[in-house]
């Protein structure tokens, strides 16, 4: 929906943002950028990106709000508290045997990032950084105090020699690219920082060798295999890492255009079959019936209150009785509704008796409209249709037409309420329905 | 009578061209605009008797349209005119200061009838919003800190009941017995109290609304 609104920022509510595109919507509606010629995934892709979807619903990375990853601010945000507390609650946890730190990477693992608000030229904050060398020191002073140290000097190396890399291999950017990309690019400050972090993982890697002689006792196998492993991080590391956010990125972007699909699709099936099928035709009525039946698809469509409450509620079940008589006969049926109330027998038998006081009206009267004015209070639920047609004799209804009497009149009668029909020769018809609540 | 004055906001180009052509054979049209702060310093310029106005428009919308026009010109009346019938819509107008709201899909006729009615410094409801003012004052609403203002007179309700049924002021008038003038004036105070009222209520009846 964000996509299609031009007007005013909406202040604050949901709804008002989705009325605020309505006045819009179909003067936007052909914007060249949507394109609804996307592939369809297989049904198994599509299992999968309903099941991202509904976690990036629930948790993500806060890009505004971040000093690692973001990760507690999107919590912060989604639990509707202040991000310290987050934060403090995951270093708290952390002490206790490290279910912080694992909680944490798994949640950085499975969420993405969103912002609000892009700043291309530093993805990486000063604060961010700042904050991810504190863990690193943090771990590292942990280790050494629990026992699993190599000593000092083994650990000075290997910590050149990630910083090194991690100087050359800073990910590209929201808006250029940094790292061993800018090489590729040409630009300079990116040349430079390359060959600060070359530099200073060359000086590591010697420190590192250097250190090899004084650690024989550790054994060459767990050495070989600790210094494969290096490397092959080294060499890949940031290769994967990249794929994995290409990976959020792009199922972000796969989740926004299917949605921009969805819409586009729905808009050909409706409003332009519709707005044609206008164009074709003469008669003025059809005309204003196509118009109407449209309007309030596409208002129902739009605003999606719930959509189990269209089939539950007695009133919109009157309302949608409505919006087919008004479809069959071509008659504009308007319907004010006061309140509503769960449907249970009575009032199932109050909405069909108002279906047919309803198709009455439609049919006989010659009004240009139809009123329905629906009210339930907590005592009672009433119905009035109205019309300022041509009206009748009450009291001179033909003995074959049964309409009224069975399925108003008795339909009423027996679940409780009552019918009243008032009517004269050209002053209109009201019919009433009363039917009693039931007090819980 | 001099001819009344009126003056068109609606941003919507074709629907600004109809309602022009619509009004011109009753009223003078003395000016119309798309946009938001052209409109405000239009309307202090020509200081029409009545002002359409459209809810939703780039640059601030209807509702501040109307704050900033009546901080000066308190004389101007306006009839919010749109395609939204969302009761938010409808009840920040009005308390904007608004003299009535018409959805879009009203008839030309009675389109005219409304700013005819306006004009001569009524209010006028339509039976969608005598509905939402019935729901907004309605039974379900605990007792108010304020009964007088917030609680709507028996024959207020009544007569909102008779139009939100869909039946015209004269009508109602020969229905209830009383004359179209005392018609008019519980209309009237209506709108009163939902201008006035600016109690919590009417902000949790609407958030009730969008979670119902």
């Amino acid at each position: 929906m964000a996509t299609l609104r031009s007007g005013p920022p909406p202040r604050g509510n949901p709804r008002l943002s989705h009325s605020a595109s309505c006045d819009n919507i179909i003067v936007l509606h052909p914007t060249p950028r949507w394109e609804p010629a996307i592939a369809t995934g297989t049904s198994l892709e599509t299992g999968a990106i309903s099941a991202i979807r509904r976690i990036d619903a629930l948790l993500y990375r806060n890009a505004n709000d971040r000093v690692i990853s973001g990760l507690a601010g999107g919590i912060a945000h989604r639990l509707g508290i202040r991000t310290p507390y987050v934060r403090a609650a995951f270093i708290v946890l952390a002490f206790a045997g490290g279910v912080g730190v694992a909680v944490y990477l798994a949640g950085w693992a499975l969420t993405v990032d969103r912002l609000e608000q892009v700043n291309p030229r530093n993805p990486t904050s000063r604060r961010q950084l700042a904050g991810l060398g504190l863990v690193f020191l943090g771990v590292l002073v942990f280790l050494r105090t629990t026992g699993i140290w190599f000593g000092d000097s083994l650990m000075w190396a290997v910590g050149l020699v990630a910083f090194g890399t991690a100087a050359m291999w800073e990910r590209p950017g929201a808006g250029g690219q940094g790292g061993l990309g800018a090489v590729i690019t040409d630009s300079n400050p990116g040349r430079l920082r390359i060959a600060v972090g070359a530099l200073i993982m060359v000086a590591g890697l010697a420190a590192l060798i250097g250190n090899l002689e004084t650690m024989s006792d550790i054994g060459p196998a767990i050495v070989a295999a600790a210094l494969t492993a290096a490397g092959f991080m080294l060499v890949f590391g940031p290769w994967v890492l990249g794929l994995v956010r290409d990976l959020g990125k792009e199922r972000q972007d796969r989740i926004r255009s299917e949605e921009r699909a969805e819409m586009a699709a729905h808009l050909h099936d409706s409003v332009l079959q519709t707005l044609a099928l206008i164009q074709r035709t003469d008669d003025p009525r059809r005309m204003v019936t196509l118009a109407r039946g449209q309007e309030r698809e596409l208002r129902s469509w739009l605003y999606r209150r719930h959509p189990d409450e269209d089939t539950e509620r007695v009133g919109s079940v009157i309302e949608q009785l409505a919006a087919r008589i008004e479809q069959d006969h071509r008659v504009p049926v308007e319907v004010v509704r006061v309140g509503d109330a769960p449907l249970d027998d009575h009032t199932r038998a109050l909405a069909a008796a108002a279906g047919e006081a309803i198709a009455n009206a439609a049919r006989h009267s010659g009004a240009e409209r139809v009123s329905v004015f629906i009210e339930v209070e907590p005592r009672s639920v009433e119905v009035y249709v109205t019309d300022q047609g041509r009206g009748f004799d009450v009291t001179a209804i033909p003995e074959d037409r049964r309409g009224i009497e069975h399925s108003i009149i008795g339909r009423m009668r027996r679940h409780g309420g009552s019918a009243e029909i008032v009517s004269q020769p050209g002053e209109g018809t009201e019919v009433r329905l009363t039917l009693p609540r039931e007090v819980p | 009578m001099s001819q009344v004055s009126v003056f068109l906001v609606d941003d919507h180009e074709l629907f600004l061209t109809g309602v022009r052509t619509e009004l011109e054979e009753h009223y003078d049209v003395c000016g119309w605009s798309g946009e938001v702060d052209e409109a405000v310093a239009a309307i202090r310029r020509l200081v029409p008797d009545v002002v359409l106005i459209d809810v939703h428009m780039p640059g601030g919308g209807g509702v501040s349209v109307i704050c900033n026009v009546l901080e000066t010109h308190p004389g101007v009346r306006f009839l919010a005119l749109s395609v939204s019938d969302d009761p938010e819509d409808v009840i920040g107008m009005i308390r904007a200061g608004a003299r009535g709201y018409v959805t879009k899909t009203i008839s030309p006729a009675e389109l005219v009838a409304a700013v005819e009615r306006i004009a001569e410094g009524d209010a006028v409801f339509s039976p969608r919003l005598a509905g939402f003012v019935l729901d907004a004052f309605g039974q379900s609403i605990p007792v108010a800190s304020d009964p007088e203002l917030d609680q709507l007179t028996p024959r207020e309700r009544e007569v909102l009941r008779q139009i939100a049924r869909g039946y015209a002021y004269k009508q109602v008038a020969r229905r209830l017995s009383i004359s179209v003038k005392t018609v008019e004036t519980h209309v009237s105070s209506v709108l009163r109290k939902l201008q006035l009222s600016s109690r919590h209520e009417l902000a949790r009846w609407a958030s009730d609304r969008r979670i119902v």
